[in-house]
């Protein structure tokens, strides 16, 4: 242990200054969207509702979270993100299996596959007529099947894979375990950090995804949570507002239900980090670093 | 070495498959196309005896409109089962470009009363002639759309779609905070000299006690030119009639002594210094916490503003500016008019006549008043003439009618739809101000409201009107000088003011003979 001089002492001071400062730059507009939520509406048009909320109500939120659309569009977020990291994570942790030997015949040609399809895409509209010819429109699977591996994240697994001493396994195969024995009882145990941290990025994207449902889906039914929010947020943005009949305008909801609705909408999957985070942090540093 | 050839390979594999891809997915989207189509005709010969289920594609709401009371009483009155689907709220006409032009099969599209997104498709030929169509089943739609309308609706000739009228009304004006005028022992403006005056009493004696002395008048960047004040120049819409045609705001004399007027007021420092970067929410925020007195408000917007204004200061009173008088007496408060809604039938509708059957089915008139503002005792209580909603069942069950509306009838609708304003007290008061209480004359129609849609002008407007805001927001601040309106001018018309008033006078001059 070497002493600290004044030097390193000012060095950690600033650091640690210029770290709580980036912080709170984060965090205080989801505070202010936060307490926004839970005040009252006429605080709100004041503009008296900084970081701490003023009036304090739940009543908002309660309004928002009883919305039938609301409700059903948070039914098929969850559902969507739970199948869909379960088949994901299957499905990638399959393929990074036999990509991760080396004796694979063949390996690098089917690598170059994958990497090309990191780089390279059909576009927007050739992907949306293919969609249609597969009947996947305003289907929900077309959330989940065309990105359900991710490439970059079966590489993290792979490297993973190949990072576990191979003793184990030519010790596995002497006691006369197969392979699907190995998979399933030795390697994938021993890559629970990695899995986890993976699993979490699928179950982020899926939460998160806006784009795909835009795009594919038309049916009310059948919307995301992310795109009932995007319909409520951007419903008061001024470009949309040119062309609103007065009956509209007077039906626009206030900002706080706005507030209310993307509170809603995000503090379910903050709730899944906690849980997340002392694999998420172990897991992609082996990642990277063997990457 | 080896890993570069497969790329190239698979690079050059690649183009060739996305190539026949392109062409061979255009081959079946043609043959799909025409296939449809006939199966259109067939489909509705052999259909025309039972009542086939509907698709529609509407605006988005917050509600489903599936779900919503409404779907039922219509269903019930018109025997038309109907799917209701939803445009997202943000970039709608991009995404019903999408599905128009993948011919998804809706039988009818309800948008905003964007004429120019309209007539694009009915060029496009996207769209069923309803003329013959309205001619053999529509007999409700006739009695209740005015040919006025549907001449606006005319795209070579031909009808295309079904219009919601806008009931005509002035929006917006001044909210002045009237306690301010009390405790200064002011009088109400009524003359711009007036309003100055009233300005700068605000601004001296600082009625509002915030300690400040900041400028008593905020707006709305995006909206340099102010209602109200902009009447007193002769400019209260952005296109007037001068000696019986019509010119645009910038051309008219009038804009160069608002600019000035304008500007004046900032030098003076009775205009918010930070009006530039206001947002509609800055305004409402800055009025409400007592920091200025007067702003342009509309008046939907009232209650919110009242709620915090009240809770804020429970003393506060407020009011509207009459229109205010310019130094010849000029004055007047634009109206807006136009179409709410547009309604038409995409050539990918499987069952267009049902769905003509099914617009007319909805404007028959007990059906129509039903919808609109639904039963009376129940929803509306009617009393000398006056339709008074029913609180809170009517928001509850009606709120939304306007989503249901596929045409109006254009002599009941505006009586009907002021029930929708005596939703609150204080907002129906706005609005009685704003349009009985302000005499008729100052009351400015947009001369535009009845247009049909003309190109050049749609082509040119939303910059041109950037432009013009642009301008004014940089005369105001007093970085340009009103001396260099004419250079202004100038290019305000080579960048299509020119084209534009035009083609407006062409067809103004069409109308007015």
């Amino acid at each position: 242990m070497t002493k600290r001089t004044k030097g390193d002492l000012l060095l950690d001071t600033g650091v640690y200054l210029f770290l709580i400062a980036l912080g709170l730059m984060m965090l205080l507009p989801l505070a202010s969207v936060f307490s926004k939520s839970v005040s009252e509406e006429w605080a709100i048009t004041s503009g008296k509702v900084g970081i701490l909320p003023v009036g304090f109500q739940l009543d908002t939120l309660m309004q928002v979270i009883s919305s039938s659309l609301f409700i059903r569009a948070f039914c098929i977020s969850v559902g969507v993100t739970a199948i869909g990291t379960l088949i994901s994570i299957l499905m990638t942790a399959l393929t990074a299996y036999p990509l991760s030997k080396r004796k694979l015949p063949g390996i690098s040609f089917i690598m170059v596959l994958f990497i090309f399809t990191m780089l390279f895409s059909g576009g927007l509209i050739p992907n949306y007529l293919l969609m249609r010819q597969l009947h996947l429109i305003n289907n929900l699977w077309v959330l989940i099947l065309p990105g359900m591996i991710s490439v970059f994240n079966m590489l993290v697994i792979k490297s993973y894979y190949e990072s576990l001493p191979e003793a184990l396994e030519e010790s596995a195969r002497i006691d006369g375990a197969k392979t699907y024995t190995i998979l399933f009882r030795i390697i994938l145990p021993l890559s629970m950090p990695v899995i986890a941290t993976i699993a979490l990025f699928y179950a982020v994207g899926y939460w998160n995804d806006y784009f795909g449902p835009m795009i594919y889906i038309n049916e009310t039914a059948l919307k995301t949570l992310q795109l009932y929010l995007q319909d409520v947020v951007m419903d008061a943005n001024s470009a949309n507002l040119t062309n609103k009949s007065v009956d509209d305008l007077m039906n626009m909801s206030p900002e706080g239900i706005r507030a209310a609705t993307v509170v809603a909408s995000t503090v379910p999957i903050l709730l899944v980090y906690p849980f997340m985070q002392k694999y998420f942090i172990k897991g992609v540093l082996i990642g990277s670093v063997k990457g | 070495m080896i890993n570069r050839k497969w790329l190239t390979l698979m690079l050059s594999a690649g183009l060739v498959a996305s190539l026949a891809g392109c062409g061979s997915s255009r081959n079946t989207n043609e043959e799909r196309a025409a296939g449809s189509s006939a199966e259109q005709t067939t489909g509705t010969q052999t259909e025309s005896g039972s009542k086939p289920e509907l698709k529609t594609l509407n605006l988005w709401s917050k509600d489903d409109y599936n779900t919503y009371t409404l779907a039922k009483v219509v269903e019930e009155k018109t025997g038309y089962k109907v799917k209701y689907e939803m445009l997202p709220a943000d970039k709608a006409m991009d995404k019903l470009n999408l599905l128009i032009s993948s011919a998804e099969p809706y039988d009818v599209i309800t948008i905003n009363g964007e004429k120019a997104v309209y007539t694009d498709y009915a060029k496009m030929g996207a769209l069923v002639d309803l003329t013959p169509l309205i001619d053999k089943y529509g007999e409700n739609i006739k009695a209740s759309i005015s040919p006025e309308s549907f001449e606006a609706m005319k795209v070579d000739g031909k009808i295309y779609a079904i219009p919601n009228r806008a009931s005509e009304f002035a929006g917006s004006s001044l909210m002045i905070r009237t306690d301010w005028l009390d405790k200064l022992g002011l009088k109400m403006p009524t003359t711009l000299d007036e309003f100055t005056a009233v300005l700068k009493a605000f601004k001296e004696k600082d009625p509002g006690g915030n300690g400040d002395k900041g400028a008593p008048l905020s707006i709305d960047g995006a909206m340099a030119t102010m209602v109200n004040v902009t009447g007193a120049f002769g400019i209260a819409t952005s296109w007037n009639i001068v000696d019986g045609k019509l010119v645009a705001a910038p051309v008219h004399p009038g804009f160069k002594e608002y600019l000035s007027y304008m500007a004046d007021l900032y030098k003076q420092g009775l205009l918010d210094k930070e009006f530039a970067v206001n947002k509609d929410a800055t305004l409402k925020e800055k009025f409400t916490s007592g920091r200025v007195g007067v702003i342009p408000l509309a008046w939907y917007d009232i209650p919110g503003i009242a709620d915090a204004l009240t809770k804020n200061f429970p003393d506060a009173k407020y009011a509207y500016v009459p229109a205010l008088k310019g130094k010849d007496g000029q004055a007047g408060i634009g109206m807006s008019g136009g179409f709410d809604r547009l309604t038409f039938i995409p050539k990918s509708s499987k069952h267009p006549e049902d769905a003509i059957k099914w617009i007319n089915a909805k404007l028959d008139k007990e059906t129509f008043k039903l919808i609109a503002i639904g039963e009376e005792g129940k929803h509306f209580t009617y009393k000398d003439g006056v339709y008074s909603p029913i609180l809170p069942l009517f928001t509850d069950e009606r709120g939304l009618a306007s989503n249901y509306l596929t045409g109006i009838d254009e002599k009941l609708y505006p009586v009907y739809w002021q029930a929708r304003v005596q939703k609150d007290p204080r907002l129906f008061a706005g609005f009685t101000f704003l349009n009985k209480e302000i005499p008729a004359e100052f009351r400015i129609s947009d001369p535009l409201a009845l247009a049909p849609s003309l190109p050049e002008y749609s082509k040119y407007n939303a910059s041109l009107n950037q432009m013009i805001n642009d301008f004014a927001v940089k005369v105001i601040v007093g970085e340009e000088s009103t001396d260099a309106m004419a250079a202004f001018v100038e290019k305000y018309n080579a960048a299509g003011g020119e084209a534009s008033a035009k083609e407006v006078n062409e067809w103004y001059a069409s109308v007015k003979k």
